[in-house]
């Protein structure tokens, strides 16, 4: 330090600090502002209605983006948004269905999915077979509600492939 | 501006206290400036801009239609059609989840002319995109962002703004995409939402931010509305402004640079004077500086520039507006979380990117890598970051800039070619070979009979 600023110096040097400061921190706030603290999300927990009153074999219910699959008492559910980049895949009846081992259990399979936006295709128990699907298809957490004995889908909550709920 | 008067050093700036002595300035209650001096005159002339949106002289190779295709031009002029169309929509179009697409559609079938200006907007905003890719293709073909002679020319920075104007063009016509809130716009949304979410670590939060929720809704209409109608065509105008200066301070169009290396007559006695309109009178300094400020060479920016510039933006206006009268804008189903249309597709200047996202998914053993962040995040990355660097990467000889196809460029030229003509073919493909569920179709081929819905 050979020079020595004098005051006019100093002060400009705080003005101009302070003012990036001031800026910095209203930048700042604005972008932290946009991101949202409360989430509006539709609920992750959803009834489906009474288990006896779905249809034997697949359902596919739009506003979960969920196929649910009954066969007599024992039901799973899978989901229908795509690994890839969240299409809601569709589902097509195979000509002929067949049985596969997942988990403890046979399982009937009856559709194939197919993502129509990058091509993607899973086998019916979710497996991701073709296309640009890096992972299956998920499957949620099925239960029975306390209150009403209705089917409920935990959209939040992930199961292995050998889940099925039977009911009484 | 030939004047024989001798170099004179600069003057010394008068004190502040000093009452205006600058002859011939009065004072006027409208303006801010009151020069004290000279010299101070003589300055706010250099440094105001309208007085200098061009310079007093234009090289005549620069106004060469066949040097730069005026595609910068035109593309400034979409953008001001853009600008112009835009106005009455924001006027109409209503960016509430319940009512934009009611909104859009009165537009398209209720309000007079509301078809028309809407496919101006519309067009304009494809016409940008080819526009200002054409442009940064010129641009690159001619060694147009390399440095030539000139002194202080930072030509580089200059093509970085360039490639950022690209992308904030890229991002408006993506946002705009949103609005009708049809189906086109939301699984658009939702696969480019996607791809931002495939990025590691931070992905989910910058989805997020952009959605302003975890799902497509009101907040997501409401943030792409702003960043369309202000936050990102204002950066594009800073941007522009800038790109217009830079343009001025590199001593104009890189051909500009060989014009004055192969001029018949360099010229090397005072030629630069600082005398302008007269506001600095008296003893004005001049410059030995070479100049290609000839005759033959040259021409006066007004009105030679200026009326070609008038002949692009009138020309890009009048085909612009006549195409809008026959082509019609799409309007699709309205927007439905609950069903994909089938096939899926992206506006067709990202159809490459969907492509890329389709072939890329990788597998490594019990390892599997997403297409998602591959071929949308760092493939397309990978590509603007080496866009974005070639210049300091171009070892190529000053000579070769602002040339066509320059001898020792021709690699590099063929290299950016060949990836040109891969993007290209991966839209083609996108856009005309591929049907439902993104399935290969020959253009002769009929699609298979699939039902809308489930």
């Amino acid at each position: 330090m050979t020079e020595t600023k004098d005051r006019r110096e100093f002060m400009m040097s705080v003005g101009i600090g302070a003012g990036l400061v001031a800026l910095g921190a209203q930048g700042a706030a604005a972008l932290r502002s946009l991101g949202p603290n409360v989430s509006y999300d539709p609920p992750t927990t959803v009834k489906l209605g009474m288990p006896l009153e779905l249809p034997d074999g697949m359902k596919f219910l739009p506003e979960q983006r969920l196929f649910v699959f009954r066969s007599g008492k024992t039901f799973h559910a899978i989901s229908a948004v795509c690994t890839h980049l969240g299409c809601t895949v569709r589902a097509e009846a195979l000509p002929r269905p067949e049985t596969k081992v997942v988990g403890n259990g046979e399982l009937l399979l009856t559709h194939a999915f197919k993502c129509p936006c990058h091509g993607s295709a899973y086998s019916g128990d979710g497996v991701n077979t073709e296309g640009p699907a890096p992972t299956p298809l998920a499957w949620y957490e099925l239960s029975i509600a306390a209150d009403d004995g209705q089917l409920v889908v935990d959209l939040a909550k992930p199961v292995p492939h050998d889940f099925r709920l039977t009911i009484a | 501006m030939r004047a024989k008067e001798n170099a004179v050093a600069d003057a010394p700036l008068p004190t502040p206290q000093q009452p205006p002595t600058a002859p011939g300035v009065h004072r006027s209650s409208f303006w801010s400036l009151r020069p004290a001096s000279d010299r101070q005159a003589g300055d706010a002339v250099v440094s105001n801009f309208l007085l200098h949106a061009f310079a007093a002289k234009s090289c005549k190779r620069s106004l060469d239609v066949r040097y730069s295709l005026w595609l910068g031009t035109i593309s400034a002029a979409l953008l001001l059609l853009l600008t112009v169309s835009g106005l009455p929509l924001m006027f109409l179009h209503v960016p509430s989840v319940e009512r934009a697409y009611a909104s859009v559609k009165d537009i398209e079938y209720v309000i007079t002319f509301g078809s028309w200006i809407r496919a101006v907007h519309r067009l304009s905003a494809h016409a940008m995109v080819i526009a200002v890719v054409l442009h940064l293709m010129r641009v690159f073909l001619t060694g147009a962002y390399k440095n030539g002679i000139g002194q202080g020319q930072r030509r580089e920075w200059n093509w970085l703004v360039g490639v950022a104007m690209l992308l904030v063009t890229l991002f408006l016509s993506f946002t705009g995409y949103l609005l009708p809130w049809d189906q086109l716009a939301y699984w658009a949304i939702t696969v480019g939402t996607n791809i931002a979410s495939s990025v590691p670590v931070v992905g989910a939060k910058i989805r997020e931010l952009l959605l302003g929720g975890r799902v497509i809704d009101q907040p997501t209409l409401i943030r792409f509305y702003a960043l369309h109608v202000v936050a990102l065509p204002g950066l594009l105008l800073l941007l522009f402004a800038y790109h217009m200066w830079r343009i001025r301070k590199d001593g104009g169009l890189a051909v500009v640079d060989l014009e004055a290396t192969t001029a018949a007559h360099p010229v090397t006695e005072p030629t630069k004077t600082y005398t302008l309109l007269g506001v600095a009178r008296g003893t004005s300094p001049k410059i030995v500086a070479t100049s290609i400020e000839a005759e033959d060479t040259t021409v006066n920016s007004v009105p030679d520039l200026s009326r070609r510039i008038a002949i692009a933006v009138l020309g890009t206006f009048a085909i612009i507006s006549i195409l809008a009268v026959f082509i019609a804008s799409p309007l699709e189903e309205p927007a439905n979380a609950l069903v994909t249309p089938n096939p899926a597709k992206a506006p067709w200047y990202f159809l490459w990117l969907q492509e890329v996202v389709t072939d890329t998914t990788i597998k490594l053993g019990a390892f599997t890598v997403n297409g998602a962040l591959i071929g949308g995040v760092l493939l397309p990355g990978l590509l603007v970051v080496l866009l974005s660097v070639w210049p300091w990467l171009d070892r190529s000889a000053k000579t070769s800039t602002g040339v066509w196809f320059a001898a020792d460029r021709r690699r590099q030229n063929l290299v950016f070619l060949l990836l040109v003509a891969l993007v290209l073919a991966l839209t083609i493909v996108g856009t005309f070979l591929r049907g439902p569920y993104w399935h290969f179709f020959w253009p002769w081929q009929a699609w298979p009979e699939i039902p809308g819905r489930i």
